[in-house]
């Protein structure tokens, strides 16, 4: 066979057999099945493998064993900038995203709108075993790595630092994806870190790591990650945000009436959602229980406020935006009247 | 230089590479460390990620989007290139936009992707594009400017259309050094696709990258991502020189 015909022939068959294969193996042949048009009709929720976001693989996985499906569909990033883009290019109209985030986009003119809490507390502030830091005033001339600067724990930070006269550049801080940072504490590549939990937990688990403080000690009832939907969404899609904020609300309430809820929802997300050790997210949720918590989750204006802030202070925030431009708290119901979801596992 | 014999071209090779692994194993020993993975933990998570059936959908998945990716900067780069050689008003014009394109990283790109493709297919298939079509573009248009003036003195004493001098004597001519250019740029794509995957794409080895550094302690997963990068880019790599193989290209190499 001459040159052109074998080169072109190869070619042509590759392209067919990889794009095939990757449709049949990936895609699940959703092309041939005519499946795009209902796939492209779901509402779509971001969110990313923390215990901040847990609320929103319950929701689904509950949804789907009690209905056999879920109106939305769950989308999941690697980080908040892959987040946050996906959202501004209208690829998904909700998602759940660090509080002071939003809000820094709502004054950038983001139509954006945060609609429910993710969660209360979950964070922690991590340091080597060996290390000499036991008090947060050691803290002083330390490298921390934090997520991201609009990360709440870097606000958290700021309001412990200012109750101790102390200021925030007293320490080195460094940005890190929160996947990264067991590692560089493991190497002491830095003195502390903080981010959402099970990274934190972690450190904990492998005998590195140790506590030098859990949010609720610093800041109780903190609020690190919210669940935010497009203003589009609301106008549009009312019904599904409320399905969506009812949802939630039940999967928090569900997860915080008894341990074997935790223990189920950590085994599930585990394994086919956030792809993790089962055992880091049992221990994480479990040790102590009021580590993370995912009841009283309706904004509240004195939170945002504090957040508000705080975030002014420390120059993420311009203080442009309030309470009534950036949250929307209509779909949120009164912690009494939110029912949890009545399913208790498999007992097929 | 003496060539090799064909023994040692598989036993040196092979001998380094043991050697490699065995340094590599005592090295993790020596230092103690319980969060980088022996070579063995990595061929365990490899196996891991067979028995889920993970491994050939990472791998499919990766190359359906490199293989696009790269069939697309052919389409572009090669005509492009061909033509930016040939007519040097059009070079004069577009080259120092290409030049300042060029050294742009793939990473930088990525939220533009996003942006523009949303987490689909297209944006991890954007982004190697754009790291392919460059390498692809500028060896065209080189491999045009270096080509012998005899050709053309012969092409034009036979009186071809512009239309028939592309096809039958400047792209034939060129192919060689643009293979070359092709095998840079296919390296590039290969490069790059752990970068492209970091994308919401939920396949894909670059994927298995970054979910293995969510997913805790698993820096197993991570090297064994990194292991199947390099083995299929050792594959790839072979394959393309096949091509050197023929008549229609082995002329330009064989004075080496």
């Amino acid at each position: 066979m001459s040159f052109k015909r074998t080169v072109l022939l190869s070619a042509i068959l590759w392209l067919a057999l990889i794009t095939v294969l990757h449709c049949a193996l990936n895609l699940r042949l959703r092309w041939f099945s005519g499946g795009e048009a209902q796939q492209e009709a779901k509402f779509r929720v971001g969110f990313i493998p923390v215990t901040c976001h847990l609320t929103c693989p319950v929701t689904d996985f509950i949804n789907k064993q009690v209905n056999g499906e879920n109106f939305f569909e769950p989308v999941r990033f690697n980080g908040f900038p892959e987040l946050k883009e996906a959202f501004l290019s209208d690829y998904m109209p909700a998602t759940f995203i660090l509080a002071p985030l939003a809000m820094a986009l709502r004054e950038q003119g983001v139509p954006i709108k945060i609609v429910y809490l993710g969660h209360r507390d979950g964070t922690a502030m991590m340091v080597h075993k060996d290390s000499r830091i036991f008090r947060i005033e050691d803290l002083k001339g330390k490298t921390v790595a934090v997520p991201n600067r609009y990360s709440n724990q870097r606000l958290l930070l700021f309001k412990a630092f200012k109750e101790r006269g102390m200021k925030i550049t007293d320490v080195n801080l460094i940005e890190m994806p929160p996947p990264d940072m067991p590692a560089a504490l493991y190497a002491k590549a830095v003195d502390a870190i903080t981010s959402g939990e099970p990274f934190m937990g972690q450190t904990e688990l492998d005998g590195y790591g140790r506590i030098l403080y859990l949010t609720k000690d610093v800041w109780p009832n903190f609020i690190s990650c919210v669940l935010a939907v497009n203003e589009s969404a609301i106008k549009n899609d009312r019904e599904k945000v409320q399905r969506l904020v009812d949802g939630i609300a039940s999967s928090g309430k569900w997860l915080d009436q008894k341990m074997d809820h935790r223990l189920l929802a950590a085994d599930f997300v585990a394994k086919q959602y956030y792809n993790q050790d089962p055992r880091l997210l049992s221990f994480v949720l479990s040790k102590p229980p009021d580590r993370v918590k995912y009841t009283n989750l309706l904004p509240l204006k004195k939170d945002f406020e504090e957040i508000e802030r705080l975030g002014v202070e420390s120059g993420i925030l311009q203080g442009k935006v309030h309470f009534e431009d950036y949250a929307d708290p209509s779909f949120a119901k009164d912690e009494a009247t939110v029912q949890a979801h009545r399913w208790e596992g498999e007992k097929k | 230089m003496k060539t090799p014999g064909r023994s040692a071209r598989i036993m040196l090779p092979i001998a380094v590479s043991v050697i490699f692994l065995l340094l590599w194993d005592g090295a993790v020993r020596f230092s103690g460390s319980d969060l980088f993975p022996k070579p063995l933990d990595v061929l365990r998570g490899i196996l891991e990620l067979v028995e889920k059936g993970l491994l050939l959908k990472y791998i499919v998945a990766s190359l359906f989007r490199v293989t696009w990716g790269f069939a697309l900067a052919l389409l572009v780069g090669v005509p492009a290139g061909l033509l930016l050689g040939w007519y040097a008003h059009a070079f004069a014009a577009f080259n120092p936009l290409i030049q300042m394109f060029r050294p742009i990283s793939p990473i930088a790109w990525i939220p533009v992707a996003i942006l523009w493709f949303g987490v689909s297919d297209a944006a991890p298939v954007f982004l190697i594009f754009l790291a392919s079509v460059f390498p692809i573009t500028v060896s065209s248009i080189a491999a045009v400017k270096n080509m012998q003036p005899v050709y053309l003195r012969a092409a034009q004493n036979f009186g071809l259309t512009r239309g028939q001098l592309f096809r039958r004597v400047i792209f034939p001519s060129c192919l060689p050094q643009i293979l070359t250019g092709i095998r840079i740029a296919l390296g590039v794509a290969w490069l790059v696709v752990v970068a492209a995957e970091m994308i919401a794409v939920n396949s894909g080895l670059g994927y298995l990258i970054i979910d293995a550094r969510n997913a805790g302690k698993r820096y197993d997963l991570v090297v064994a991502g990194m292991v199947m990068i390099g083995v299929i880019g050792l594959v790839l790599d072979l394959l393309v020189r096949q091509l050197e193989k023929f008549d229609e290209v082995r002329w330009g190499y064989a004075n080496r």
